[in-house]
């Protein structure tokens, strides 16, 4: 009993899980409204688009890299699933060409950094500009507005299956899969080892650039079809979508227990990392906190979670939710 | 034969030249702006439907008057990128600049400088702090300031059959238009419809800052619900607010009320489907068209931008009441039953 | 003939003469003194803080939070002067607003040992929330005249604006600094090999700290610039400025991994980035060809050079 309940203290990511727990208790304490069916909804809905980001860069920065490009990427998705229908396209082309922009994103990404060997931050950084100023140039002044959005994308975003949000049921299974292929499937396991010690890996047989450019190609996809549920979400999408969202998966990622010097972390510790941030927001909120200081307690909080979270994890010896593996 | 049709060719351009010229002049005389002016139209950024639509109208100004009008400026809304293209226009020797002020301070040292160097400077939509004034020759506004808040309090009374609290979702909190209208709404909704109240208790506790972002607004508007969950009707004096609104409220099938500013062309779906009983706004091509003709007059000196002093854009006269701001006029309000004219409009 | 080694900075140096170059030949507007004046203005805060960032980056840290801390400290001046302090004191009070802001970010660095780039994004939520705490929704705009006519005036007889002179005196302060000092050698040693700089003495933790403070500072100084350029204090200032100086940072040919870099070569960058941007805006370019241009750039900055080290290792195995 006693072996079971040391294995789950060492769990890398129970330090800002209870952390979660915390903030969650005083902000239901504090009002009620927030443990509402309709409370929680709220917070499953408002972490999705995060929480999908955050999934997605875990791939990169447990290889010890970083992705700056995925704001203007899943904004310019968004964007070209709504003007689909406007250019005479179906909804399935709208979706294809989201994926395929995503790829490319990620290719571009990919090549730069695994191939041509060049720093991440600077590469997704530039991209950054690059996929923006290109998405603007297309978007002009364009909203779409609910009715452009296509009836197929509409039922994911409004709907609910057993009371939960049908796009964070979404997100949920790609953790899961994610989470699985990370944990079984030995090329994903590999991106572990990349960002714990690279020459290691190389002088131990990985095909480190191969790695690096598919998890970057990964990485583009699901933000490329993340696009998708940024405008299921919001019903909306313009130039302006998607800007700056990147630090805020950045946040999540870190938050959870993904190590920005890699190597470490896991994308269930990202999705907590995700939760608790949406959590922190919506508590806001709830505890109405005045408007001017919600910004301030937010960046509190922040280095708070960090900080509780390199504190407790100094102390034990990391090991995943699912298990040790490294 | 060669010397008559040079003759018949001499004759044909003088006789053109001078029926040009007299084509040209009347104008002149009739609006007293010479032709050619080069005017810059700056908006509080690119790559947004309203202000596209503000720069249609200018465009339209610049047509009639011959004038060569640049539409410029950045993709962020912030003061230090627009000072950027401020300083473009007045490098570039334009006659006149007519800006929408994305930082009603941090835009004035440069405005002043343009107006040392001659040009004429125009603020429409959003303006520069009153208090400098002095570096504007005259604002063009859409409504009177109380008269825009007041009107989106009645259609949210209306809506919400005259009972309830209400609260607000803004733009940012810095935002000067937006507080002003909201400086106006606050005594009037306890005043004029006393079984009403807003959120809280108290004008302060009502207002939410979406920061003109979508995802920034559907959390506030989302916010209020949680904090507030009989909230009878929400005022959203932002086109971004009152979009993400309409589409939370239509997605999470809630009952409040949404209203407040804006565009028919965004806000057309929610209105057909019941989602919003009424929007207003006024028209933002308006706007442009206006400050056009008022930057030509000035730059004509037919027109000083003085309180009491007048000029004439189009068909209609407008006045410059104190504080030196032109107004436009009621705005326009939609419903169900007129959005088709809008919203292919703007 | 001593083979002469071609540097990143040296490229750099090369692209901004072109820049001047172009500009001036395409735009008659380019080549004036008003519009040096202006671009000077508009880098001079991005260069002020570029020249603390570099030592940051050379030394194998970041600081997300520089803009935000420009920002507190420019709120810090408003809302000293709002609340009756004399102006002086009241920059004063800025300077320290942004020094405290570096030594936070140090502290949590080097002594609970965060990373800097998971830290400096938090201090940079925090320190804009202190802003809006401080001004509220009314921003300051009732500044004294005489200050703020050193926002964006000239030099008398000159076409120099004020700002020129805090960004010069820094800018030669710091160069020679970092390459002509013990503390300059120290932040490239520890930037190389951290653990390795440690065992020789140098006090790596304290380093750290005081490259975090002056970070701070340096940002606390252009905070102080920026409230005078726009006459104001508001919560919302520069926003996405620390993008812009580390984006400059980069093109100036400082490694991302740390130990490399110099001054002169960020300097340049800074020059380079306000240059192509006037003669851009001047050309009529839109906002979003501007930001495809700056993405592109820099990319060219990191592909250019390892392209031509792996053309340089090809023909080296081929001569063999």
């Amino acid at each position: 009993m006693t072996s079971l309940i040391q294995k789950a203290l060492r769990i890398r990511e129970l330090p800002i899980f209870l952390f979660l727990v915390v903030v969650a208790l005083v902000t239901g304490f504090a009002n009620p409204a927030f443990f509402t069916v309709a409370g929680l909804q709220d917070v499953l809905l408002g972490v999705s688009i995060v929480a999908v980001l955050a999934i997605a860069q875990t791939l990169v920065i447990v290889m010890k890299h970083i992705d700056l490009s995925v704001g203007s990427t899943i904004g310019f998705t968004a964007y070209v699933m709504g003007a689909a229908g406007s250019w005479g396209h179906s909804v399935w082309w709208g979706l294809a060409v989201s994926l395929g922009i995503g790829i490319a994103v990620g290719a571009i990404n990919g090549f730069l950094v695994a191939y041509m060997k060049l720093p991440s931050l600077v590469v997704t950084l530039a991209t950054l500009y690059l996929v923006k100023g290109i998405f603007n140039e297309i978007a002009g002044g364009d909203t779409i507005t609910g009715d452009r959005v296509p009836e197929a994308v509409n039922a994911i975003g409004a709907n609910y299956f057993f009371g939960v949000p049908y796009i964070y049921i979404i997100v949920f299974v790609l953790m899961l899969v994610v989470g699985f292929i990370m944990k079984r499937m030995r090329a994903a396991r590999d991106l572990y080892a990349i960002g714990s010690n690279l020459s290691a890996s190389e002088l131990a047989g990985i095909p480190v650039a191969r790695r690096v450019f598919l998890a970057f190609v990964a990485t583009g996809a699901i933000t490329g079809l993340a696009g998708v549920l940024l405008l299921a979400r919001y019903n909306t999408a313009d130039a302006n979508s998607g800007v700056g969202i990147e630090l805020y998966a950045i946040a999540a990622c870190v938050i959870g227990g993904v190590a920005i010097a890699g190597g470490i972390g896991t994308v269930y510790g990202a999705m907590i990392g995700a939760v608790l941030l949406q959590t922190i927001t919506s508590a806001l909120g709830a505890l109405g906190i005045p408007q001017f200081w919600q910004l301030a307690v937010n960046g509190t909080l922040l280095i708070a979670a960090i900080s509780l979270d390199r504190y407790l994890s100094s102390r034990v010896k990391p090991t995943s939710i699912m298990g040790s593996h490294e | 034969m060669q010397k008559k049709f040079t003759r018949i060719a001499v004759v044909t351009a003088i006789v053109g030249a001078l029926f040009a010229t007299s084509v040209v002049a009347p104008a002149s005389a009739a609006t007293g702006i010479k032709t050619g002016l080069r005017i810059a139209v700056i908006p509080k950024q690119v790559n947004s439907g309203y202000f596209e639509a503000w720069n249609k109208g200018a465009q339209k100004a610049c047509k009639e008057l011959k004038a060569k009008c640049d539409f410029i400026g950045g993709t962020k809304a912030t003061g230090a990128v627009q000072v950027q293209f401020i300083n473009k226009a007045i490098q570039k020797k334009y006659d006149a600049i007519i800006v929408a002020a994305a930082d009603q301070n941090a835009i004035v040292p440069s405005l002043k400088k343009a107006q040392k160097a001659g040009i004429i400077v125009i603020t429409s939509d959003a303006d520069v702090a009153a208090a400098s004034a002095s570096a504007r020759t005259v604002t063009i506004a859409p409504s009177e300031a109380s008269r825009i808040g007041t009107a989106e309090v009645d259609w949210a009374a209306e809506a919400a059959g005259k009972k309830g609290t209400v609260a607000i979702l803004s733009a940012a909190a810095t935002a000067a238009n937006q507080n002003v209208w909201i400086a106006a709404m606050g005594p009037y909704l306890t005043s004029k419809y006393p079984n009403m109240k807003w959120v809280g208790g108290s004008l302060d506790k009502a207002i939410f800052y979406g920061d003109d972002d979508t995802t920034k607004s559907t959390a506030q508007f989302n916010a209020i619900l949680s904090q507030y969950p009989d909230v009878a009707a929400i005022i959203a004096p932002t086109t971004v607010g009152v979009l993400a609104a309409a589409a939370e409220k239509k997605k999470k099938n809630l009952s409040v009320k949404v209203t407040g500013l804006g565009l028919p062309s965004e806000m057309a779906p929610y209105l057909k489907d019941g989602t919003v009983e009424k929007v207003g706004l006024w028209n933002p091509i308006d706007l442009g068209y206006v400050a056009i003709y008022a930057a030509g007059h000035a730059k004509a000196k037919t027109f000083t931008g003085k309180t009491g002093s007048s000029f004439k854009a189009g068909t209609k006269t407008y006045k410059v009441t104190a504080g030196g701001i032109a107004y436009l006029g009621d705005p326009f309000t939609f419903t169900k039953s007129n959005i088709a004219t809008f919203e292919k409009v703007y | 003939m001593r083979k002469f080694n071609f540097a990143w900075e040296h490229g750099v140096a090369v692209f901004l003469v072109v820049a001047i170059a172009l500009g001036s030949g395409l735009s008659e507007f380019f080549a004036t003194t008003d519009n040096l004046s202006f671009i000077i203005q508009d880098v001079a805060e991005i260069a002020i803080i570029a020249l603390a960032m570099t030592y940051l980056i050379i030394a194998g840290e970041i600081d997300l939070s520089v803009a935000s801390t420009l920002n507190l400290a420019s709120a810090a001046v408003g809302f000293s002067f709002r609340n009756g302090m004399p102006f002086e004191m009241a920059i004063v009070v800025g300077l320290l607003v942004g020094l405290a802001c570096g030594l936070l970010n140090g502290y949590l660095v080097t002594v609970v040992g965060l990373p800097s780039l998971a830290v400096t994004i938090g201090t940079l939520a925090l320190f804009r929330g202190f802003a809006w705490v401080l001004l509220g929704n009314e921003p300051v705009n009732e500044l004294p005249e005489n200050w703020i006519v050193l926002g964006y005036e000239n030099i008398p007889n000159t076409f120099l604006p004020w700002s020129t002179i805090p960004v010069v005196i820094l800018a030669l302060l710091a160069w020679v600094i970092l390459h002509y000092t013990r503390i300059g050698r120290w932040t490239y040693a520890i930037g190389i090999n951290a653990e390795a700089a440690k065992f020789s003495g140098i006090p790596v933790a304290r380093m750290k700290l005081a490259l975090f403070g002056v970070t701070g500072l340096m940002s606390g100084v252009a905070g102080v610039v920026y409230t005078l350029r726009f006459a104001s204090a508001s919560p919302d200032g520069a926003v996405g400025y620390e993008l812009d100086v580390i984006a400059a940072v980069l093109f100036g040919g400082v490694a991302i991994a740390g130990g490399l870099g110099t001054l002169w070569g960020v300097l340049a960058a800074v020059l380079s980035l306000g240059v192509i941007r006037s003669a851009m805006q001047l050309l009529d370019f839109t906002g979003n060809a501007l930001l495809i241009v700056s993405g592109a750039l820099l990319l060219i900055s990191v592909v250019l050079p390892r392209a031509i080290e792996l053309v340089k290792d090809r023909r080296k195995s081929v001569t063999v």
